[in-house]
């Protein structure tokens, strides 16, 4: 019964939707201000309708309703609590469901915000975001109906899929589609602006910061799937250049350039057919992605299983393609640059330059994730681009692009003297070379020499920076360092916090070059009491205890782990399996770990005999993993930073304005 | 006055000529997205058409058994074939292997051949597999799996009965372990009348 | 506006707070720990245990790292853990105890499983499109960006004289527009 009101509830929600677009447009059209009262408030209704339809769901999965075939298939009486709530997530459906809630949840948040500003760009805005929801709301009332009955009751669920049985799972989905889906609020300010021709700076300025959260979002959401990938799939790395990681990697990248071009056109009023562009192309990837992720087009292990709504998405897709391009390149006239680029050592220039190496890095991920579909396709023949492939191609661009991470931001906009070149340069240079040469010292190798320099060379170029900014402020304040940089953050957090997000870059760069090119690995079996020696760790083997939970069994291997130049034990490292009742043939892993600063110890349970008289081991180092997570924790700390409202805005919106013009550099 | 129209035409010509080159960018652009969208197209109607399996002409394909022998399935036509497709790491495979054995012994001279072809198999595990089940009857590994992409296999064991038109009769997914089932499908895929 | 952002962010930060303390693994109840001895399931050993030669674990995934599971999407040979794989480990042990090298195997799993057994498409036909069309691309983004950059350094001084370019259009729309008026009065 309720779960019919459920349906009922979408299918309302979807009506609505409709109706939403059309008094959106033709308000903003007729600057009716009814019609646009009515948009804002179907986009508010719409949201709480999504929001009941996923409670609903919420409650058929706690209540264990298994004459839900969602329900049914997703998870099982014996699953925590926990699970049952992630389960939302964790099939086709469900998920597709959360996307909607997430985005109409978004389209109420801005409506809210913006009630009363931005007067001509927010009919528009709402009916681009309603668009968006009709199209996931039509798949959820055609194609996949998430309060579909199996016809019978089933006494109970087949399970959740084992793999996402794992708390990193239900952190990062929520965190991965909070970016995702957010890319939609930036593209549909820029729909806006171009359909009711105000393509000043308004709508730049507005759209940074609702770019800004959700880049954080998705940042952090590619993170944790990387910390997933690395607890759970068990081959010491993190990162696979999988499909499906490269379709939440895809945006990222678009977005990424999007978030720097932007800067241009508001300091100098030029780029703007180009970041039309580019924030269309990060919408359009969001769904590409989650059209190649569900229709079963591109394997991959964390695919959805096939559904019906892949014809969906391709009409979508068109739609959103030509519809956008015919708007386009009718208002082209309107979107003529107002000044020009005066030099090649110019800030812009080097603007210029990441731009063109984020559409660089994201072409050719995108081809390389679809290359083995069109190859299967147009020869027949079946191949894998993975790693390596992705390794050669994207691995100089990266590194490039880390060099111009510390070049840019020391380069005046429109030129760059050659004094102030020199007075900008010196340190960081020095500082990349003497971290080059002791790298040189210790390996002979040409990528993590070169890699490892510029990563020295851009820390230097924010440390740099930070203490010039606070000699400044003390000049200025007499204030103490730490109040000193504070008062940066405060006054010119979008400079500021920029660089802590480079700062936070640079950490994941170290991670990845430590583990790209000084990864250790052993596999060994072991009887209990012997030992593995790797690196500088001996680990000795104690034996394996198990135990029973809810649905599985966890079986634990012990090892004790001691550190050979200290020569005392630093700890027990359990590396562990699980068998699921519901699935016994798909034993999970989860690694044991001991973690440093310079190194992870990585141990996977590969398996074991006569009930742990013996077991078998893949053990690795990773250098330096762990400043990958805390690069992480810094990018979305800077990010903060960067976003935080500025406090002469906070203090009146009538001089917004002027505080942009005078407190962002 | 002469002078200032000229300009003024010329700088319409650049103008023209500039309108022009956009535009034809922007027909490339539009076409190479429409194009890449029309790709996903085909690759969409291309899955969901090997969701299914081979049905009708069985697809022809030629193999080289382990004792070095070159068989094709052309070769094959005027008699019935049972294609097995199995691997050495495939449990139920084991379930089904004595009965296709004991059948291909009974049904050798009554026109019907068996086959087994090795899906992405080692050939020291297969052949100690072939020997543990005692198996007679041509088998061989599948290169590059060229004969289970085109019959469409979604795992092993899959088995194939093909009559002596070379038309697909039946498949079935799993092994075949009863006596019964087998002889019933046999019997679709006999040649018709004595064979001579 | 902004007490509505702050609001968002400290449910945020409590909503993540809420989620680390009260993890799956607190909320589940551990109900008997029992020595693993006395449980009769145990897992396959996946890594080479069958290999009774001198060829060790560590050489063969020295291989197998660089290539791919032909029956999984995406996952390393040295890091599989279906039979099949174990099976195809145990044949590159066997092989490199025949002294084969390392290209020798490789071209061996080729022939056996198809090119998709690489991480990477070979050099060769069709393929070759996979790396040359992303540095291609790169190349001409990159000469197209360099020519428009160079183009407005070198045309900086005359600002004035692309201002008034920039206004031709109309004034020859202008031009014409009336040349159309006139000869329809006329003609």
């Amino acid at each position: 019964m309720i779960f019919d009101i459920g349906h009922l509830i979408l299918l309302t929600a979807m009506a609505l939707a409709a109706f939403g677009i059309v008094t959106g447009y033709l308000g903003g059209r007729w600057r009716n201000t009814r019609l646009i009262q009515s948009s804002f408030n179907v986009v508010y209704v719409v949201a709480a309708l999504v929001f009941a339809a996923t409670v609903i769901l919420w409650y058929g999965l706690l209540t264990d309703a298994f004459q839900l075939s969602y329900v049914w298939n997703h998870s099982e009486r014996a699953l925590s609590p926990f699970y049952k709530f992630s389960a939302l997530w964790g099939g086709q459906a469900g998920s597709l469901l959360f996307w909607c809630m997430i985005l109409s949840a978004y389209g109420a948040v801005v409506a809210y915000v913006n009630r009363d500003r931005h007067r001509a760009l927010m009919p528009y805005v709402n009916a681009t975001l309603l668009t968006t929801s009709l199209f996931f709301l039509v798949l959820l009332v055609f194609a996949a109906d998430p309060f579909k009955r199996v016809g019978f009751v089933p006494p109970d669920g087949q399970g959740l899929n084992p793999l996402l049985q794992n708390f990193w799972m239900i952190l990062h989905p929520v965190m991965l589609y909070l970016g995702y889906v957010g890319m939609a609020v930036p593209f549909a300010f820029a729909v806006a602006a171009l359909l009711s021709k105000r393509l000043d700076n308004e709508w730049v300025r507005t759209v940074r910061r609702w770019t800004l959260i959700p880049w954080m979002f998705l940042s952090a959401g590619i993170l944790m799937g990387s910390q997933w990938a690395y607890m759970e799939l068990g081959w010491g790395g993190y990162w696979a250049w999988d499909p499906v990681e490269n379709a939440s990697f895809l945006p990222w990248l678009t977005g990424t350039a999007f978030l720097h071009s932007i800067i241009i056109q508001e300091q100098r009023g030029i780029l703007k057919v180009w970041n039309i562009v580019l924030i269309w192309l990060t919408y359009f990837l969001v769904i590409l992605g989650t059209f190649t992720t569900r229709s079963g087009i591109i394997e991959s292990v964390h695919s959805f299983a096939r559904s019906d709504v892949g014809p969906y998405f391709l009409v979508y897709l068109v739609l959103i393609l030509l519809g956008f391009l015919w708007l386009l390149f009718d208002r082209l006239p309107l979107l003529r640059g107002e000044h020009s680029i005066d030099s090649f050592t110019s800030r812009e220039a080097a603007f210029l330059a990441n731009n063109w190496l984020f559409a660089g890095i994201a072409f050719a991920t995108l081809w390389g994730t679809f290359f083995p579909m069109f190859s299967e396709l147009l020869t027949g023949q079946r191949i894998s681009v993975a790693a390596p492939f992705f390794n050669q191609v994207n691995g100089p661009l990266f590194l490039l692009l880390l060099l111009l991470m510390g070049v840019a931001p020391l380069l005046g906009w429109r030129h760059t003297s050659l004094s102030a070149f020199r007075k900008q340069f010196t340190f960081p240079i020095l500082a990349g070379v003497a971290v080059g040469l002791l790298v040189f010292l210790f390996a002979r190798s040409f990528y993590p020499i070169i890699g490892l320099a510029i990563c020295a060379f851009v820390v230097a170029t924010i440390v740099q920076e930070y203490v010039r900014g606070v000699i400044a402020r003390r000049a200025t304040t007499g204030e103490n360092a730490l109040a000193a940089v504070a008062g940066l953050w405060r006054r010119n957090g979008r400079r500021y916090g920029g660089y802590i997000v480079h700062l936070g870059i640079v950490m994941i760069g170290v991670a990845v070059i430590g583990n790209e090119f000084y990864q250790q690995s052993l596999s060994v079996t072991l009887a209990r009491g012997e030992s593995a020696q790797i690196g500088r760790y001996e680990l000795v083997y104690d034996g394996m205890i198990s135990e029973r939970k809810s649905n599985r069994i966890e079986y634990h291997a012990l090892l004790n782990a001691y550190n050979l130049d200290s020569g005392r034990r630093v700890g027990v490292i359990t590396p562990q399996r699980n068998i699921y009742d519901k699935t016994p043939d798909m034993p999970t892993s989860e690694v044991g770990l001991h973690v440093t600063p310079f190194e992870d110890v990585y141990v996977v349970l590969n398996g074991w005999e006569s009930g742990g008289a013996s077991a078998t081991f893949t053990i690795y180092i990773n250098p330096l993993t762990l400043w990958m997570w805390i690069g992480g924790v810094v990018l979305v700390l800077g990010t903060l930073i960067a976003a935080w409202p500025h406090p002469t805005q906070r203090r009146s919106e009538v001089v917004r304005s002027l505080a942009y013009a005078t407190g962002d550099d | 006055m002469a002078e200032g129209m000229t300009e003024r035409t010329v700088g319409a010509e650049v103008q023209h000529a500039h309108r022009r080159s956009v535009r034809i960018w922007q027909a490339v652009f539009t076409l190479v997205l429409v194009g890449f969208i029309a790709l996903l197209a085909a690759r969409l109607i291309q899955t969901n058409q090997s969701e299914h399996r081979a049905s009708g002409q069985a697809p022809p394909f030629t193999f080289t058994t382990f004792d070095g022998e070159t068989i094709s399935l052309e070769d094959l036509r005027g008699r019935g074939v049972v294609l097995n497709f199995w691997a050495s790491w495939c449990a139920p495979c084991r379930d089904e292997a004595p009965l296709l054995e004991a059948m291909w012994r009974r049904e050798k001279d009554n026109g019907i051949v068996f086959i087994g072809l090795d899906y992405l198999d080692q050939e020291p595990a297969a052949r100690a597999y072939l020997a543990e089940f005692n198996i007679t009857y041509p088998n061989g590994p599948d290169l590059q799996s060229a004969a289970a992409r085109r019959y469409g296999i979604k795992g092993v064991p899959e088995t194939f009965f093909i009559d002596p038109d070379g038309v697909i009769q039946e498949v079935v997914v799993g092994p075949i372990v009863s006596q019964a089932q087998m002889e019933a499908l046999l019997d679709k895929i006999r040649p018709r009348g004595p064979s001579q | 506006m902004h007490r509505i952002k702050h609001a968002l962010l400290f449910l945020l930060v409590g909503a993540l707070a809420f989620l680390a303390v009260l993890s799956p693994g607190n909320a589940e109840l551990a109900i008997a720990q029992t020595d693993a001895a006395s449980s009769s399931t145990d897992v396959r050993m996946t890594q080479n245990s069958a290999t009774a030669n001198s060829v060790t674990p560590n050489e063969v995934n020295e291989v197998a790292k660089e290539l791919w599971c032909p029956l999984c999407n995406g996952v390393r040979l040295d890091a599989c853990e279906l039979k099949a794989c174990e099976q195809m480990r145990d044949m590159i042990a066997e092989q490199l105890a025949e002294g084969w090298d390392k290209e020798q195997i490789k071209n061996y799993f080729i022939e056996q499983y198809g090119p998709q057994v690489l991480g990477a498409p070979p050099l060769e036909g069709f393929n070759w499109l996979a790396w040359i069309l992303p540095f291609v691309a790169l190349a001409g983004g990159g000469v197209f960006l360099w020519r428009t950059v160079r183009r407005m350094v070198t045309s900086r001084p005359q600002e004035a004289a692309i201002a008034m370019d920039g206004a031709s259009p109309s004034v020859a729309d202008e031009y014409s527009r009336r040349l159309e008026e006139e000869l329809k009065r006329y003609g």
